[in-house]
């Protein structure tokens, strides 16, 4: 009961929270935009290589693994493409995991909220996840094909969530840098697919996965 | 401080009630869930016995949690139903949370509910969620003078080579009659199948001819009613229905190998 309470919480607070940057953007006697926080980025990126990530990202959960690591890339302060890798321990799995994965994330608004803090009300996106090490991984020749018409270890998924960023000092080179928290609820393709034929008796929050991290502007 | 005892809190029931999931493959879940085939033979046990013994048998729950419900709520207006055998393939892709569904699920049974492992639940990590959750693939228990042996009969999952099922032991078990006038053997798979083994047909055969007190063999995966004696040797073997078909049946035996199947049909229509 309290996991459906806090689940129905946590994917409401991003939509709630999304709807009141409109109003404040109508209201010009409350735009905040003198703050200190650096929003937008105002450096972001002609002088740096492409390849270079612009941030790091390590989380636990949202079935990317115990903790999963990694990289990604912003494109204007929204879209972003975070590369992971997870690994669940033996204990956990019956087998080590290791995870390879790529969210991609669409934030639309980041709002400041006072001194060095700003938020990202919503954050929409979809994943993807590959896990090599499973128990029985399905080798060439053990099933005629088509046998299991869904894959063991090849996941999509998509997710929801929020971010509470702190804004750091400048980078050397004077990069703006945000040390942000972050929560996301997902959930995969199978679940999808197990809720939707059972509506009567599984409720979205059954489907429902959470991961909690941080992200890092380098 | 507090703050930060209070964050540990929430993660570790967070991680309890399995929101925060490592990786849908993960076999973990609280201990109260776990070792659940000791834990129904426990309540077996204590439960009072009488002459006749009466249990149901139903398959391949995977992925009919509606479903499920509903063969709960007719199961238990049976009476003098002594457990719940559930054939294999309890989950379909062999996901921790798909077996705690189900088990959820189950748990609203008035009698105890044991299972096998079937194809489906050794799908990724399913072997270990299945251990973690339920206990041995391979298990026999004795109840009302009747011996059952419950084994993992889906060989093509361990890419056949005569592994399984695991005839050693098989043999050990059909050998220790000792205590019991009936046995009964229950595997997912049957030997008929194509999944099963071909290497292993004519020993697990044969070792199931050469119990003089074997009743049938028990099987599912073919999701209907099969009744015969396909290697014409005199041994019973029976399938039975998956979930979806709302339909199961209910074996009650007696005697040296005497036994009655009914089959009861829940719900509106299949």
């Amino acid at each position: 009961m309290l996991q459906h309470i806090l689940s129905v919480a946590l994917v409401a607070a991003p939509l709630v929270a999304s709807a009141s940057p409109i109003s404040s953007v109508a209201a010009p006697d409350t735009l905040g935009v003198t703050t200190t926080a650096s929003i937008p980025r105002a450096t972001s990126g002609n002088s740096r290589p492409w390849y270079r990530p612009n941030h790091v990202v390590l989380q636990t959960g949202g079935g990317l693994g115990m903790v999963a690591g990694g990289a990604g890339f912003t494109l204007k302060d929204r879209l972003e493409l975070d590369i992971l890798v997870g690994y669940v321990p033996e204990k956990y799995a019956g087998s080590a995991l290791s995870l390879a994965s790529a969210k991609l994330l669409y934030s639309p608004w980041t709002l400041p909220i006072k001194d060095k803090w700003s938020v990202k009300p919503l954050t929409v996106g979809g994943y993807f996840s590959y896990t090599h090490g499973t128990i029985n991984d399905e080798e060439p020749n053990q099933y005629t094909k088509g046998y299991y018409w869904f894959s063991t270890d090849t996941r999509i998924g998509a997710l929801l969530g929020s971010r509470l960023s702190y804004a750091l000092p400048p980078t050397a080179s004077g990069y703006a840098r945000n040390l942000s928290a972050f929560y996301e609820l997902g959930t995969n393709d199978l679940y999808i697919l197990s809720y939707a034929q059972n509506r009567k008796s599984l409720s979205p929050a059954d489907i429902l996965v959470l991961s909690l991290g941080l992200k890092l502007d380098i | 401080m507090q703050l930060r005892g209070l964050g540990v809190i929430v993660l570790l029931w967070l991680a309890g009630c399995q929101l925060v999931e490592f990786s849908p493959n993960q076999a973990y879940v609280p201990a109260r869930e776990r070792s659940l085939t000791a834990q129904n033979l426990r309540r077996l046990e204590v439960q009072p016995a009488d002459d006749t013994l009466r249990f149901v048998f139903v398959g391949d729950t995977q992925r009919f949690y509606d479903e499920t419900e509903a063969f709960v709520a007719s199961v238990n207006q049976q009476r003098a139903v002594d457990f719940v055998l559930v054939g294999g393939d309890i989950s379909d892709f062999g996901l921790t949370r798909e077996f705690r569904w189900v088990n959820q699920r189950l748990n609203a049974l008035r009698v105890p509910f044991l299972t096998v492992i079937g194809n489906h639940d050794l799908v990724g990590n399913g072997r270990a969620v299945y251990q973690h959750i339920y206990g041995p693939l391979n298990y026999s228990f004795q109840y009302q003078q009747t011996r059952f042996i419950c084994l993992d009969t889906n060989g093509r999952e361990y890419g056949f080579g005569r592994q399984v099922p695991d005839m050693a032991w098989l043999r050990q078990q059909l050998a220790d009659t000792a205590g019991s006038r009936r046995t009964i053997v229950v595997g997912h798979m049957p030997p008929t199948d194509e999944d099963f083994d071909p290497e292993l047909v004519s020993a697990y055969t044969a070792a199931l001819r050469s119990c003089p007190q074997l009743v049938f063999h028990l099987a599912a995966h073919v999701h209907r009613f099969t009744a015969g004696q396909p290697f014409h040797d005199g041994v019973t073997y029976l399938t039975t229905y998956s979930l979806q078909k709302k339909r199961y049946h209910i074996l009650t035996v007696w005697g040296q190998r005497e036994f009655r199947l009914e089959t009861v049909a829940y719900g509106a229509g299949s």
